[in-house]
């Protein structure tokens, strides 16, 4: 495993060019550049906001929107990370056959690109509190949020290498993540809140759900900017929670890697 | 100091008949019923001895799908051996598949730090070389163009220009000197003999018999993946000729005969 890591850190400079490469070529394709990237999760904040608002937030828009653009990008690194790194052996083929590099390098460039983008909608968030609740406490919930945010990519990496060794095998496997992602979506709380469900007895529905132990360790501490005591205990319960996840995640990915990494040239 | 050294290697794989599988086929032919599309068992290279030090010119040759190129990808180690260990020692430079792994939408200046980190450089000591892939290429204004406006041409271009401009201890060729025009085929045909001298350790695959009988120290025939003949290049090559026209003159007189012909003629199954 350490000596895995330490190729990858090798490849290190192969790897950031290409990310840097991704994000330049995602934000240069439009005349609004960045802003055209973020087109999708505002609007999509948008219309929740609009629509959703009165429902589920408590008649505070400005405070559901940054919720739900929080909930949103989160949501929106995760899958695409899974999905997208699980393609990444099929799109980076050609290196592949070229060059004895640790096959992770291909995922953790996907990865890489959409913790980056994802983070740009986060700034989105963090700028929408500041101007409602008019202090910087955010920057406090922003300070707590970092390391979540971190594990979220560890998790991301693992998931979507995983991800990559199966879709090898079975092409088809991709068009069932995106299946998966789309339930996951109604099933995460990200336009509704937590509460919704825990009041109607089905949080279990919630505990059970690996994308919400990042939602609570990302976007819960960044919305509620400085914390009450309890509401420590209870953050400090759900790192616990996503770094036992974490860990597994990266446990079952270095079996992946070390059971198929010598098979899957075969497969491409 | 270089090395290389093959001990008892195989490379076997699974490849199906028709089309890959999918976890939807998967499912239901392997739960419910035999499968339609068979595994097939492909032996690649088989039981392959080889020991190489520096100095050492090794050229390979062989007919069409006799495991050449799947040996110099287990020494470039892009192929895990199935059974046996491989050792190789020094700095490896691959030509093969040079034209493929471009970043399309990026130009011609990024390709070619993307394909030097590739091979093992850094930002410091690629820093150097930059200009000196760019002059050697000859692309002109085009350097500045995403590599997609490129010709073909101009991609081999490229491609050779920077995966020559390192300095290996150990190079593994597999038939790169088809590149460009006759101009830059010259040029190309000049760059590759410096390298081969610098280069400490050489394995080299070609068709060009008299490019192994010029530059290799060591020959190996290869058959059906395994080791039919090593030793010296005149040699080898003057009895890999004999055979492959025996081979196709039995082919000629008797086709039928040829075709089901022993597999000990490498020819037979290009007749």
């Amino acid at each position: 495993m350490f000596r895995h890591l330490s190729a990858v850190w090798t490849a290190r400079h192969f790897l950031l060019a290409l990310v840097k490469l991704d994000l330049r070529l995602r934000y240069r394709r439009s005349v609004l550049g960045v802003g055209w990237s973020l087109l999708h999760p505002i609007a999509m904040t948008i219309v929740f906001t609009v629509v959703f608002s009165q429902m589920f937030g408590d008649s505070n828009p400005v405070g559901y929107a940054a919720y739900a653009l929080a909930g949103l990008a989160v949501w929106s690194f995760l899958r695409d990370a899974a999905t997208a790194g699980s393609k990444a052996f099929l799109t980076n083929e050609a290196y592949i056959r070229q060059s004895p590099m640790p096959y992770s390098v291909y995922t953790l460039r996907t990865v890489l690109g959409q913790a980056l983008h994802s983070s740009l909608a986060l700034v989105v968030v963090v700028a929408l509190l500041v101007i409602w609740k008019g202090d910087l406490a955010v920057f406090v919930g922003l300070g707590l949020a970092l390391p979540g945010l971190i594990l979220a990519v560890i998790a991301a990496w693992a998931v979507a290498t995983i991800g990559a060794f199966v879709t090898s095998f079975f092409h088809d496997m991709a068009h069932l993540l995106e299946v998966g992602a789309q339930i996951g979506f109604f099933l995460t709380p990200i336009m509704y809140r937590r509460s919704l469900l825990d009041d109607r007895g089905l949080s279990w529905l919630v505990d059970l759900n690996p994308a919400n132990v990042y939602l609570a360790v990302v976007r819960d501490p960044l919305l509620s900017g400085v914390p009450s005591a309890a509401g420590l205990v209870q953050l400090g319960n759900a790192y616990l929670v996503a770094l036992v996840v974490t860990l597994a995640l990266v446990a079952l990915a270095g079996g992946v890697v070390s059971w198929l990494h010598k098979k899957v040239i075969f497969h491409l | 100091m270089a090395k290389i050294e093959l001990t008892d290697v195989s490379v076997t794989f699974t490849a199906h008949a028709q089309k890959r599988l999918s976890f939807k086929e998967y499912l239901v032919r392997g739960l419910f019923r035999r499968s339609a599309n068979p595994a097939v068992r492909v032996r690649a290279l088989e039981g392959i001895n080889l020991t190489a030090n520096d100095g050492d010119r090794i050229g390979v040759i062989g007919h069409n799908g006799a495991g050449k190129s799947t040996l110099l990808k287990t020494l470039a180690g892009v192929y895990p051996p199935t059974r046996g260990t491989r050792v190789v020692e020094g700095k490896v430079c691959s030509l093969f598949d040079i034209t493929l792994g471009f970043e399309h939408e990026a130009t011609g200046w990024e390709n070619i730090l993307y394909r030097s980190y590739l091979q093992g450089e850094t930002p410091a000591s690629i820093r150097g070389k930059m200009d000196e892939i760019v002059a050697f290429a000859e692309l002109g204004e085009f350097i500045n163009m995403p590599v997609r406006n490129y010709s073909a041409g101009m991609l081999m271009r490229l491609a050779f220009s920077i995966a020559t401009a390192i300095e290996p201890e150990v190079l593994l060729i597999d038939e790169v000197l088809a590149v460009g025009d006759l101009a830059f085929l010259h040029k190309a045909k000049a760059r590759m003999r410096e390298l081969m001298k610098t280069a400490r350790l050489m394995v080299m695959v070609a068709h060009d018999l008299d490019t192994i009988r010029a530059m290799c120290t060591k020959c190996i025939w290869m058959n059906h993946g395994q080791i039919a003949a090593e030793g010296d290049p005149n040699w080898i090559v003057d009895s890999y000729t004999a055979a492959v026209t025996a081979a196709s003159e039995a082919a000629l007189s008797a086709p039928e005969q040829a075709a089901l012909g022993a597999p000990a003629q490498p020819q037979s199954a290009a007749a």
